[in-house]
């Protein structure tokens, strides 16, 4: 036995390390596609307008440039910057605990549990993911707006709280990761529906509330129409604010004669600030998903 | 088995029940009416039932938003609230999908908008599915006619439909000329005055100093500043009927002309705002039509060309023709038919539009209301910028020229111009033969837009 | 299949697995079963009636009226011959699929490679770094297409002039548009997806792989025969899920329109049609024609992916 795997190891190691030469190509390659857009974008605040316009794209500019953009930035109307940070980060964990409470045991049901109208509910939340956002948004708005609530932060955290993405994804997770017979034995063992729900199958699901949670998060933080039109003002999230904010830089706007101008580093700052927050989730989710993965994953 | 498939039935017959009504639910709530009713004689126009020192919403863009704080300052007992929006800026459309939305829902509209884009008059007019139209009639006794004559000659014109008034004028964005004297004196030219003098200088430009330029096509707006400026027909609507003539004889001349200056590099194809214009181009503007705005966002601010170096002039014009300049911007005011405080929204628009703390102090623009805009053009003589002390003479005389002949309609000319022209010129063609495409678009925009097109 | 699945669950209790189940206890089991399935799905067949159905159902009925009055298919003919809406046609047709060709075969390459990576650190490291574009929407990108896009400033303007590009304006040529709007969405929609199928694979039982590897089976014939079979369903949803997105495009075109200041235009899809119609030109009926059109395209390509990806199934 030991001279078989001797022998396999020896022949298989220069096709090994043609394989990681390839695979290593690979990563690197697409590491540099995803990621130099964003170095660019990390070092655009340093510059100045025309900074950014003539010099090279990777120079960096100075710290004071930096400085001088930051209080350009939160000048802006006052500071309304961080107004619109609040927001955002009201509407999305908001939105987030009422998807997690809503979504999580939906998909459990619908993967692990019989009841009537399994297929149905499937079936509607499919089409409903299909139909384009566009055809929604008027009937959502006068439903808002019989309730009084156009204006009010319910009027974005209850529409970001559907999350029907995110009841598919832990529809299937249980439905390829946690077997039936798991809970039907947990059921003949006299447990109740909740008791397996919460000590069977909850701790085998930190992995999708991870990753539900996470997309939830994102997909909210990320959102412009929807509250574009619910909200307004001081009110907004911090995507419908850049999109003003943008109305102010000259490039974008030209023809408004404008006494506040914005420059494009100054813009460049906002973006990497409202994204840094999503970022911060997304490692922070990361370790949950690592770790859930083996302890769920492997057993025996 | 028939257990299963009747309670799926009566799960599916209660779903379709509980959708139908909630259906007939929303239904209902999108036709809850607004003000439907008795024309108000004072004000001539059905107004909503007025609730004194109910306060009114204003929604204004960032640079507005000083013309608030202002009216806030002074009017310390008028109770206003106020939402920044993107102003509509770039043809967003935010005024009209929201004012949209609340018609359908019947409710929540605001009391006072300002809106960057000229053209929203057309809709604002219009009654929409039942709704009374959202803009207010101005001049039916609302507003005094002896303020409304206040305003530069014309400068109402693209918020006026049938007559009515539906909005204030905000700023002026007349085309004047603008040149660089320093360059003009070193190499020994004159400031054009007329569109032929324009094209003789870009040849003299070429021959003797190349890589100096008059311009450039690379913005969308242009084809206010060299169409609309130069009386071509290109868009007119009139009522719900468009027509674009592209063979009419100043078309024909100024595509011309246009051509020969990007053949012979005197214009360029790169916008004002891009890296490319700022590498090259920066000190080599010798003279330029265009907007009273170009001050601050191209000289001051894209450019930086330091004071004593711009002057202005009067607009070019035709050899054989008056001056009939051309218009690149300007915003409105508009008031909420649906308002329940018009007296506290006559008293802001009135605010905003001529008094000297907003439009004199806190305001980048040129302001529409002739007493605001003399006070404005000294304000701009302190600081020494330009060139020539007549130059507020010369802005002040071209406000009341703008050729009535462009039109305002639901949509914007720019689109066409960015669509088929800038990448036409981009790919090397010339303006001329790219005539009939561009036409062809803003036939096909009316079109869709529900103009008839002639 | 289900052999490889009760493996993975091995180690629970083995034992109960082979009794079977007393009928008095499975009738009990099943109704008390049924009645918390709906208390489960209560909340979310709340938010799904509310905020998925009626409006879903209302779309359909502005789709086939007029300001309230029934009129049959008046409102997509009048669509349908809009000058607009062939090139929009078009324009979606070819981006779904490069859309959906980079994200099956890629995301799902860099999901098996990373996933094959034994150093823990890198393996996180490429799972962030391929996220990271991901976090950037809307609003915050138009700026940085703006740049990335125009050869004289661009961080890749090596490439772009390499490919003969001089200008922003020659870039968004509409010829490139749908292989330039996928490239902008598979650089920011693939990170979620690697990480998506990343989980997926991480399910799959270390065991098995093991057990390939012994019995000979090199990188790519495990991949083939053991893990492309178990993410299935994970591979399919990303069918999906890319189908719908492709065929709602919006924001990109959108976000390049304003980056460009109206050359790209405003009406290059279906998505962007649709909401001109209804907040342009007051046409909310025409709107819900074109999203009902839309849905119609992307169920009937959907049932592709369901079909043959068992998505409904349970087991």
């Amino acid at each position: 036995m030991t001279d078989r795997s001797q022998t396999r190891r020896r022949s298989t190691t220069p096709r090994q390390w043609v394989s990681k030469i390839l695979i290593t190509a690979l990563l690197v390659g697409f590491a540099v596609f995803f990621v130099l857009p964003i170095v660019w974008l990390l070092i655009a605040p340093s510059k100045d307008g025309r900074q950014l316009l003539l010099d090279s794209p990777f120079s960096f500019g100075s710290f004071e440039q930096i400085g001088a953009n930051w209080n350009a930035l939160f000048s802006f109307q006052d500071g309304v910057f961080t107004t619109w940070l609040g927001n955002s980060t009201l509407y999305s964990f908001g939105a987030l605990a009422l998807t997690l409470l809503v979504s999580i045991p939906a998909g459990y049901a619908l993967a692990l549990v019989e009841f009537r109208g399994r297929k149905l509910l499937l079936m509607t939340t499919l089409i409903v993911m299909l139909i384009p956002n566009t055809a929604l948004v008027l009937p959502i708005f006068l439903e808002l707006s019989a309730l009084r609530l156009i204006g009010t932060p319910l009027s974005v955290i209850l529409p970001f709280s559907f999350f029907p993405f995110g009841v598919y994804l832990t529809y299937i997770y249980f439905s390829t990761a946690v077997s039936r017979d798991l809970l039907n034995a947990a059921r003949m063992d006299g447990a109740g529906e909740l008791r397996v729900f919460a000590q069977v199958a909850m701790p085998l699901a930190t992995p999708v509330i991870a990753l539900v949670g996470f997309f939830n998060f994102v997909g909210n933080w990320n959102n412009y129409f929807l509250p574009f039109l619910m909200v307004g003002g001081q009110k907004v999230p911090v995507q419908v604010g850049l999109a003003n904010m943008l109305a102010n830089v000259p490039q974008f706007n030209p023809t408004t004669a404008t006494s506040t101008v914005i420059e494009l580093p100054t813009l460049a700052l906002a973006t990497l600030l409202s994204v840094a927050p999503v970022l911060i989730i997304f490692l922070f989710s990361q370790r949950f998903l690592v770790e859930g993965m083996t302890a769920g994953g492997t057993k025996g | 088995m028939s257990q299963q498939s009747s309670s799926a039935r009566r799960a599916a017959r209660l779903l379709a029940g509980t959708a139908s009504a909630a259906a007939g639910l929303l239904l209902l709530a999108g036709c809850s009416g607004g003000t439907s009713g008795e024309v108000n004689n004072e004000y001539g126009f059905a107004t909503a039932e007025q609730v004194a020192d109910s306060p009114i919403t204003i929604w204004v863009d960032a640079s507005r938003e000083p013309a608030v704080k202002a009216f806030q300052e002074a009017n310390p007992d008028i109770p206003v609230e106020y939402e920044v929006y993107d102003g509509n800026a770039g043809g967003s459309g935010t005024f009209q999908t929201k004012i949209s939305l609340m018609d359908q829902a019947g409710e929540g509209w605001p009391d006072v908008v300002f809106s960057t884009q000229q053209n929203d008059a057309i809709w604002a007019s219009q009654e929409t599915n039942g709704q009374q139209a959202f803009a207010a009639p101005l001049n039916k006794g609302f507003i005094d006619d002896d303020y409304l004559a206040g305003f530069a000659d014309g400068s109402l014109d693209y918020s006026t439909i049938d007559g009515t008034v539906y909005g204030l004028r905000n700023d002026l964005a007349q085309d004047v000329t603008f040149y660089n004297k320093k360059l003009l004196d070193e190499f020994g030219y004159e400031v054009p005055t007329t569109w032929e003098e324009y094209a003789e200088l870009g040849d003299k430009l070429a021959a003797e100093h190349p890589g100096y330029i008059l311009g450039s096509l690379g913005d969308s707006f242009m084809t206010y500043v060299y169409y609309g400026g130069s009386e071509s027909p290109v868009f007119q609507a009139d009522g719900t009927e468009f027509s674009s003539d592209v063979e009419d004889e100043h078309t024909v001349a100024i595509s011309k002309i246009l051509d020969g200056m990007l053949e012979n590099g005197t214009l360029v194809k790169d916008s004002f705002f891009s890296a490319e214009f700022a590498q090259k181009y920066a000190d080599k503007l010798v003279a330029v039509p265009g907007p009273v705005w170009y001050t601050g966002a191209i000289f001051q601010g894209a450019l930086a060309v330091p004071a004593g170096e711009i002057g202005v002039a009067a607009p070019l014009r035709w050899e054989d023709g008056e001056i009939e300049t051309g218009n690149v911007g300007g915003g409105i005011w508009y008031a909420s038919s649906h308002s329940k405080n018009l007296d506290a929204v006559k008293q802001f628009l009135e605010f905003a539009t001529s008094a000297p703390e907003f439009q004199v102090e806190a305001s980048s623009g040129y302001p529409a209301y002739v007493e605001a805009a003399d006070g404005w053009l000294a304000k701009q003589a302190e600081t020494g910028y330009f060139v020539n002390d007549d130059f507020q003479q010369v802005m002040s005389d071209a406000a009341g020229q703008i050729w009535p002949g462009w039109s305002v309609t639901r949509w914007s000319p720019e689109s066409a111009w960015a669509t088929v022209v800038i990448p036409g010129i981009a790919d090397g063609k010339s303006i001329e033969s790219l005539l009939p495409a561009w036409k062809e678009e803003l036939d096909n925009e009316a079109t869709v837009n529900g103009y008839t097109v002639k | 299949m289900s052999e490889t699945r009760s493996i993975t669950t091995a180690g629970a209790a083995p034992r109960a697995l082979r009794r079977p189940p007393a009928r008095l206890h499975h009738s009990k089991t099943t109704k008390r079963q049924a009645r918390f399935g709906y208390v489960f799905v209560s909340g979310y067949t709340l938010l799904l009636i509310a905020f998925g159905l009626l409006p879903t159902l209302y779309a359909l009925f502005l789709a086939f009226t007029r300001n309230g009055a029934f009129v049959g298919v008046d409102n997509f003919v009048r669509v349908f011959n809009d000058y607009r809406f062939p090139p929009a046609v078009l324009h979606v047709a070819l981006y779904v699929i490069y859309w959906l060709i980079s994200l099956l075969v890629f995301v799902v390459l860099l999901a098996l490679v990373v996933h094959a990576i034994r150093v823990r650190w890198a393996s996180s490291v490429s799972r962030f770094v391929f996220y990271i574009p991901g976090a950037i929407a809307g609003a915050s990108s138009v700026m940085l297409w703006l740049f990335v896009l125009d050869p004289t400033v661009s961080p890749v303007s090596a490439l772009l002039n390499a490919m003969g590009y001089e200008s922003l304006v020659q870039v968004v040529s509409l010829d490139n548009l749908p292989i330039v709007f996928t490239i902008i969405a598979f650089w920011t929609g693939a990170g979620g997806w690697i990480v998506i199928q990343y989980g997926a694979l991480n399910n799959i039982d270390p065991e098995i792989m093991e057990a390939a590897r012994i019995d000979g089976a090199g990188a790519v014939k495990t991949a083939w025969h053991i893990q492309l079979p178990m993410m299935t369903k994970w591979i399919s949803y990303m069918g999906i899920m890319s189908l719908a997105a492709g065929t709602q495009l919006f924001v990109e075109p959108r976000v390049l329109s304003q980056a460009t200041r109206g050359v790209v235009p405003d009406d290059y899809s279906l998505n962007q049609l649709a909401y001109l119609y209804a907040f342009r030109q007051g046409d909310f009926s025409g709107s819900a024609a074109i999203s009902i059109v839309l849905l119609a395209v992307a169920l009937v390509l959907s049932a592709v992916f369901i079909f043959r990806g068992r998505l409904f199934e349970s087991d």
